[in-house]
This record gives structure tokens, C-alpha cells and sequence, in this order.
């Protein structure tokens, strides 16, 4: 928190201080490729590369650096008393890249574009429960919801749901048209992308005068495209080449906490992760502390007691502690009835590089308990198709989401995602009344709750939340340290 | 003569063909589809059919091999799976960079290993042989991802000299890649310096033991003489074929050195086609990289044959 606040004095004092530079110098950063020839600019699809996207337009609400909802393109919001409707106030004098206002209609056309079946958008569930959205007038927009919601705003600061102009669905994939603080120059998601300042951002004109998002596909090239000094910034870096920034005088490093989380998810309606007390034995006999150290190192990451909300989110349950207990998972076991233990098998793959040392880790820990763990290494190639969801356990990971959606998305009954095949009315009622609940603290305590009755009942055994390592050249300043979403790229300089 | 090649010809039509049936077989043995690796946690039900029809991949491995390989008898490649562009532009593109970087190391490595290869067979055994001998020798033994790696450490990190990777796209003209360039060609140098470089070598002490090279020096022929006019022409003929396998390795078996340097060519595209499970680019590729294997070794006979006569006599009395 410290570091944060320095940050942000930091940040503030040099905004000041340079309030009316010109842009100037180039930032560059690289993406990897992973859609291929898919690779779109439409915010809201399949292929989309948010390295670029991100840059190029806003949202409605934004993440605040709290974690908290932040206004963006909506200057203001509220909600009548049940949370079923919320009325969005638009900022001013916004204008699109290609010189345009930016009106109410914008955003309803974006948003009711997304809801359309036919445009075929991941993000459709998102935000499913908005039934009606409507412009009031040019600069207030009105949605209307299905069941209370507390938390829309803070949905609606999901990185894929940007603002596009009316009508530009069908063009969007390559003009990338929209407010933000750069505007496309050029794309080209298998060579160099090119954005430029975009000098009438709503915020101020960036500190930069052009970013240069360079497709590297191979992992390694592009950790040597950040020592070598083609690229500034690189998220995702290993313990190991921490170790080689840390030592460089040309590189520096920020370690930020997300809630991207590793883990392994038991089918929950088939036998004998049926029965709660299996499902809680299995988790318990876990030395956390120790499987993260061999997993990420004892300090990439940060474990709790399965919950899948992230330790940087508001919701966070933090009071829970669950220290390794195997004479607990023996009894449950025992209550169960397997007084001599289980056998299980676990499928892992090297879709996620780091889940074999997870399975080993798993097998050890909870020999003692009497589960008895075999291994099988299967393909990465159609792992999420033939193994996920299909086999009785597996591992398993995601990226980071808000704790309502993580939730949801994942323990809901019924939920497309739902890995687990976890089914409790008891919890979904704990969901909905945290929607309802409009007032922050009491919402705070529904989903802590509700963290807790996975911890008791759940069947998915959370490894830890990924701390990542950001590594970057010593030319860059002031790039916020959170995770990249909420990153605020006008204020972000480089010096030469 | 022309019978030999007709049927050179067609036994390496029929070795492409093959090819092909193998390279459809085996990517449809892989689990998973173009519809699963595009959808990843989404391909399940009505959205994962709804692609294959799209993709036209619900239909039966057969009729799908046979209509692509009479589009490709006609010389149509067909479309990419993913973005429905023409793989001929696609593939184009790539196969130009392929060649460039082919081209630039065969400039740079084969005049270089053919010079050290006359150098160590004329001073066989002395110490700049085994210097030199046991050098390339250890630069071919070194994996391309390793010497990959210390040159970018050395050249691109430490002292700053060169890029690392290239960043230009697969479309960009031949200057873009400089000087990019220049670190991929030298790791393919080192590779296929020996080879070329102990053909040469062998042959060159070979020719020197020859009854005419003797009769030369008996003769009283100037060593210079003796070398440019008697011993080079003769001991370079073996080369050649070596020189054919390099050429092909290097339009297609660069696949590690495109990927570290993250180059746009050939091979890379192969990879990141063979993972996103586009079956018609891949099909183009592999047809594209046997017709050149089987192009350039039916050249390098020939050539072998024109320069030699006694390969032709030989053969046509044998037959």
C-alpha cells in the first residue's frame, strides 16, 4: 500500500510538473499473437488484442486504482433503490478518432451489439442481465436490469467492453476507431502495430508520442527482445528472469498481485466428490504455503483458502485461515466412508507450463491423508474440449475477473463455465443477495460469505493467485503498478 | 538423358503426392480441430457445430483430402481456414522471407566453407586444419537454439550491436529485415559450414592423391597452377549435392532458428498454422517445402551429370 501511494505521489508530482509537454518518444511493447490470423481491433470478439484495443478506447466505467469503479467515458452513475435500473451520465465534449461526438447512441449501439445472439461476443454473458438500454437523451444513458445488481458498474469496467461508434460493427475489426489516447496508425497483429498520440484524449494528451505493439509469438524471443531493448515492457515474466531484470541496470521490475489463479477442480456430481466432506478432505490435506513455494516460488504468488477471488479485489475473504490439516482429511474421509483412503486420478497437461508441479505437489501432500493420486499426462492440444469439464479431475486455471463474475462465471449452478459442476442453492442465494445489496459493506460481507461456503463445500482446490512480475526498461516512467488493465497509458512517459 | 529426367520427374511428382496424404493424415490424427483451437473453453455444442460447418470440417477426412488435391493439381491452395484469405498471398509472403534468409546465408556460408574446405585439404594434418576442422565441427554439433541464444546474449544484449529478433512484418520489403537479419544467418552458417566444408575437404585430399594430380606435379606444373587448374575443378563436383541438401534444409528445416529469431518465414508460419490447426496452409506448406526438396535434389543430379560425364555413361550403360 505504501509502494502504491509512493507511486501515485510520484505520478502526481510529475504530472504536474511536465502538464504541458508535447508527446514525444516511442513506447514499445509487444502481444503475443495467440489469435493468429483471427487477430481483430473489435474490443468485444474472439480475436480481439487488447494490447492495442486498450489504447484506443475507453469504457464506460473504468478500474479505479482502488479497485474500485472509476469514471471513464460515463462521468457519473447512480441506480434507483432496488438496483434494477441505473442511469449513466456522459462526459462532454468526448470526441472518437475520427472526429465525431460521442453520444448516448454510441453506447447503446456498442452494448446492444454485444447482447446480439448473432454477433456471437464471449462477453455476451457479462452482461446478460441488462435487459433494456436506452438513450434519454445525447449524453445520458439508461439500462434497465432483469434482477438487482449492485455491482454494474464495476462489470462494466470489463477491458472488452469498450465503446465503438454507432454503426461501425462491421468495420471496427480493422479502423480500431474509438476514444482513447492513441489512434491506430497502422495494424499488423504478426509484425509491428503503430499507435499514435491522440492529442484531443479526453484526459489530456499522452505522454508518448507513438507506441509500437510488436507480435512476438515464441516466449523466450520476447524476453530478448525486452534485454536486448526492442521492446520497454513485458508482463508475465518467470522467477527466473526476475532475477536476470533484478541484476540489470537497464531493466527494472514491478510485482503486481492479480487474479489470475492456478488450481485443480473436482467433478463435483460424480462419485465420490458427490459427498462435501470428500470434497473438503481433499482440499485440507493441501500445504499451500509450501505448494506455492515449489509452484511459483514462495513469494509468485499469494494463497488463500480457495477462494477465487483475487488478494487485490475489494470482496476478498481474508479472515478465513486453513493451515495444512491431515488427520482432519482423515476423519472427514473416514465419516465419509473411506476409512482407507481414495484413489483418484489427475489429468494435467503443459497447456499452463506450471500445472505438472502442482500435480507432483498435490500428490505428495496428500499421500499422508490416505488419497492416494496418480498422474496422467495428457496433450495440451484439445485439453479444454476433451479433459475440462469431461474428466473427474483436473487442473485448471483463470484469469482475473471481478468477484462477482469469478463467482459466478465459475461456481453458479447451472453456469456455462461452471467447472465443478457445483450446484448449491444455498450459495446462488448468497449471490443474489449480494446483487441486491446496495450498500458497499453489507455487500462486502455476502461475498465474503459466500467465499467462505466454498471453502466448507466447494470442489475446486485454488493453488494461489499469480503475483506477476512486470518487467520493463529503465526509459519508462510512471506506468501505474496494477495489473495492465488498469493501467493509465497517457500518463506513462519514456526518457531518453 | 532426357528419358533419366522424365522419370526423375515423375517419381518426384509421386514422392510430393505421398507427402501430402501423409502430412493430411497425420494433422488430422491430432486431437482437437481448427474449430476447438479457435474456441478453446468455448468449443462445446451448438457454437463448436456451428463452426465446423462454417469451417467445413464436418464432412468425412476423404472427399475434404480429394477436393483440395484436385484444387491443388489445378494450382489452386484454397483459402486459410482462419481469415478466408488466399493461402497463395499468405504462403507468398512468408516464402519470399524463407528465401531471403536462405539466400543471404548461402552467400555468406557457402564461398566460406568452400575456401576453408581448399584451405584444410591442401594443408591437411598442419595446424590450421585442425584448427579450423575442429571448430566447425563444434559449431555444426551446437544446437541452433543454443548458438541462437549466446549470440543474441553477446551481439544483441551485451554489446548492443544488433537486434535480437525481427519485428517487421511478413509483408514488409527486403530492406525491413536488415539488419535483423544478420544474427539468423549467422547461426544457419555455422550449422552448414561443415558439411560443405568436409565434403570439400575429403574430396580436395582425394584429387591431390590422383593419378593426374602426380602426373601434374611430375610435370613440373607451378603449385598455383596446379591448384586453380587440376585440383579444384574435380574436387568441387561432390559439393554440389551437398550444397542441393543445404539449399533445401534451409528453405525448410529452419522452423527453431525462424522461431527464437521470431522471423516471418517459412517454417514459423508452419508451426503457428500446424497449432491453430489450419489445415489448408498447412497442406500448402508441406506441399511447397517437398516440391523443393525433390526440385533441388532432381537439380543437383542434373548439374552433377552436365559437369560430369562419367556419371551419364555410367548409368545409361548400366541400364
Amino acid at each position: 500500500m505504501k509502494k502504491l501511494l509512493c507511486t501515485l505521489a510520484i505520478a502526481a508530482l510529475s504530472a504536474t510538473s511536465i502538464a504541458h509537454a508535447q508527446p514525444k518518444g516511442t513506447l514499445r511493447i509487444s502481444h503475443e499473437i495467440g489469435f493468429g490470423d483471427a487477430s481483430s481491433l473489435d474490443p468485444s470478439s474472439r480475436g480481439r488484442v487488447f494490447q492495442v484495443t486498450d489504447k484506443l478506447m475507453s469504457r464506460l466505467v473504468r478500474p479505479g486504482l482502488d479497485g474500485k469503479p472509476a469514471p471513464d467515458l460515463a462521468a457519473s452513475w447512480s441506480a434507483n433503490a432496488t438496483a434494477t435500473e441505473w442511469t449513466f451520465k456522459l462526459r462532454a465534449n468526448v470526441k472518437f478518432h475520427d472526429g465525431k461526438a460521442l453520444t448516448a447512441d454510441d453506447v447503446v449501439y456498442t452494448l446492444r451489439r454485444i447482447q446480439d445472439p448473432k454477433t456471437d461476443s464471449p462477453v455476451r454473458p457479462l452482461i446478460a442481465m441488462i435487459t433494456e438500454i436506452d438513450a434519454v437523451d445525447a449524453t445520458t444513458v439508461r439500462m434497465k436490469l432483469g434482477q438487482p445488481f449492485a455491482d454494474l458498474p464495476l462489470q462494466l469496467t470489463d477491458y472488452r467492453l469498450m465503446i465503438i461508434p454507432k454503426d461501425s460493427g462491421d468495420t471496427i475489426k480493422t479502423t480500431g476507431i474509438g476514444t482513447g489516447p492513441f489512434k491506430l496508425e497502422r495494424f499488423d497483429p504478426r509484425g509491428t502495430s503503430v499507435l499514435v498520440a491522440n492529442d484531443a484524449y479526453f484526459e489530456g494528451a499522452p505522454k508518448v508520442a507513438r507506441i509500437e505493439v510488436i507480435g512476438i509469438s515464441d516466449a523466450q524471443a520476447r524476453v530478448q527482445a525486452l534485454l536486448g531493448g526492442q521492446i520497454d515492457i513485458l508482463p508475465g515474466m518467470t522467477r527466473q528472469q526476475r532475477t536476470l531484470l533484478e541484476r540489470s541496470n537497464r531493466h527494472k521490475v514491478q510485482r503486481i498481485d492479480t487474479g489470475n489463479w492456478r488450481g485443480i477442480v473436482f467433478k463435483s456430481d460424480s462419485k465420490p466428490f458427490d459427498d462435501a466432506r470428500v470434497r473438503k478432505a481433499l482440499r485440507m490435506a493441501v500445504d499451500r504455503p509450501a505448494m506455492l513455494a515449489l509452484a511459483a516460488g514462495a513469494d509468485g504468488g499469494v494463497v488463500g483458502c480457495d477462494t477465487p477471488v483475487g488478494p487485490q479485489d475489494q470482496y476478498r475473504a481474508t479472515q478465513q485461515s486453513c493451515p495444512r490439516d491431515v488427520a482432519g482429511a482423515k476423519a472427514l474421509l473416514a465419516q465419509a466412508g473411506f476409512p482407507n483412503g481414495i484413489d483418484i486420478e489427475v489429468l494435467t497437461s503443459t497447456v499452463e507450463a506450471v500445472w505438472p508441479t502442482i500435480a507432483e505437489a498435490y500428490q505428495q501432500q496428500v499421500a499422508e491423508a490416505g488419497i492416494r493420486v496418480k498422474i496422467t499426462q495428457v496433450p495440451t492440444d484439445g485439453y479444454w474440449n476433451q479433459v475440462w469439464r469431461k474428466r473427474d479431475v483436473v487442473m485448471t486455471r483463470w484469469n482475473d475477473r471481478p468477484a462477482d463474475s469469478a463467482l459466478n462465471e465459475i461456481y453458479r449452478g447451472g453456469a456455462t463455465w461452471n467447472e465443478s459442476f457445483f450446484n448449491d442453492p444455498k450459495f446462488d442465494a448468497l449471490l443474489d443477495a449480494a446483487r441486491r445489496e446496495l450498500d458497499f459493506d453489507k455487500r462486502k460481507a455476502l461475498y465474503v460469505q459466500a467465499q467462505d461456503y466454498l471453502w466448507e463445500h466447494g470442489a475446486t482446490l485454488v493453488a494461489y493467485h499469480v503475483t506477476d512480475n512486470v518487467g520493463s526498461t529503465t526509459r519508462v516512467q510512471d506506468l501505474d503498478a496494477v495489473e495492465t488493465f488498469t493501467i493509465r497509458w497517457h500518463l506513462v512517459r519514456v526518457t531518453d | 538423358m532426357l528419358r533419366l529426367i522424365l522419370r526423375r520427374l515423375a517419381l518426384g511428382l509421386l514422392t510430393v503426392a505421398l507427402v501430402s496424404a501423409m502430412i493430411f493424415a497425420a494433422v488430422e490424427a491430432l486431437p482437437g480441430d481448427a474449430c476447438t483451437a479457435i474456441l478453446q473453453r468455448d468449443a462445446s455444442g451448438q457454437r463448436l457445430d456451428n463452426c465446423r460447418r462454417e469451417l467445413g470440417i464436418d464432412r468425412p477426412a476423404l472427399p475434404r483430402y480429394l477436393e483440395w488435391a484436385a484444387g491443388a493439381v489445378r494450382g489452386d491452395l484454397g483459402v486459410s481456414a482462419h481469415n478466408g484469405k488466399p493461402i497463395s498471398t499468405l504462403v507468398g509472403d512468408r516464402l519470399k522471407n524463407t528465401l531471403l534468409l536462405a539466400a543471404c546465408s548461402l552467400a555468406l556460408g557457402v564461398p566460406l566453407a568452400i575456401g576453408l574446405g581448399i584451405l584444410t585439404g591442401l594443408r591437411r594434418d598442419g595446424a590450421a586444419d585442425i584448427a579450423i576442422s575442429t571448430a566447425t565441427i563444434f559449431a555444426m554439433t551446437i544446437p541452433e537454439f543454443v548458438s541462437a541464444t549466446v549470440l543474441i546474449f553477446v551481439f544483441s544484449i551485451w554489446l548492443g550491436w544488433v537486434p535480437g529478433i525481427v519485428t517487421a512484418s511478413a509483408s514488409s520489403p527486403a530492406s525491413a529485415f536488415f539488419p535483423g537479419i544478420v544474427l539468423p544467418m549467422v547461426v544457419l552458417t555455422m550449422v552448414m559450414t561443415a558439411h560443405i566444408l568436409r565434403t570439400v575437404r575429403s574430396s580436395v585430399i582425394e584429387v591431390l592423391a590422383s593419378d593426374y594430380v602426380q602426373m601434374a606435379i611430375l610435370k613440373g606444373v607451378p603449385y598455383r597452377r596446379l591448384v586453380l587448374r587440376h585440383v579444384l575443378p574435380n574436387a568441387l563436383l561432390p559439393a554440389i549435392n551437398v550444397i542441393a541438401l543445404t539449399i533445401a534444409w534451409l528453405l525448410g528445416g529452419v522452423v527453431v532458428v525462424e522461431k527464437v529469431f521470431n522471423y516471418p518465414g517459412l517454417g514459423n508460419y508452419m508451426i503457428d498454422s500446424i497449432s491453430d490447426r489450419d489445415l489448408p496452409v498447412v497442406q500448402a506448406i508441406a506441399l511447397i517445402l517437398a516440391a523443393v526438396y525433390v526440385g533441388v535434389n532432381l537439380a543437383a543430379d542434373m548439374l552433377g551429370m552436365l559437369l560430369n560425364p562419367r556419371f551419364r555413361t555410367l548409368r545409361s550403360r548400366a541400364r
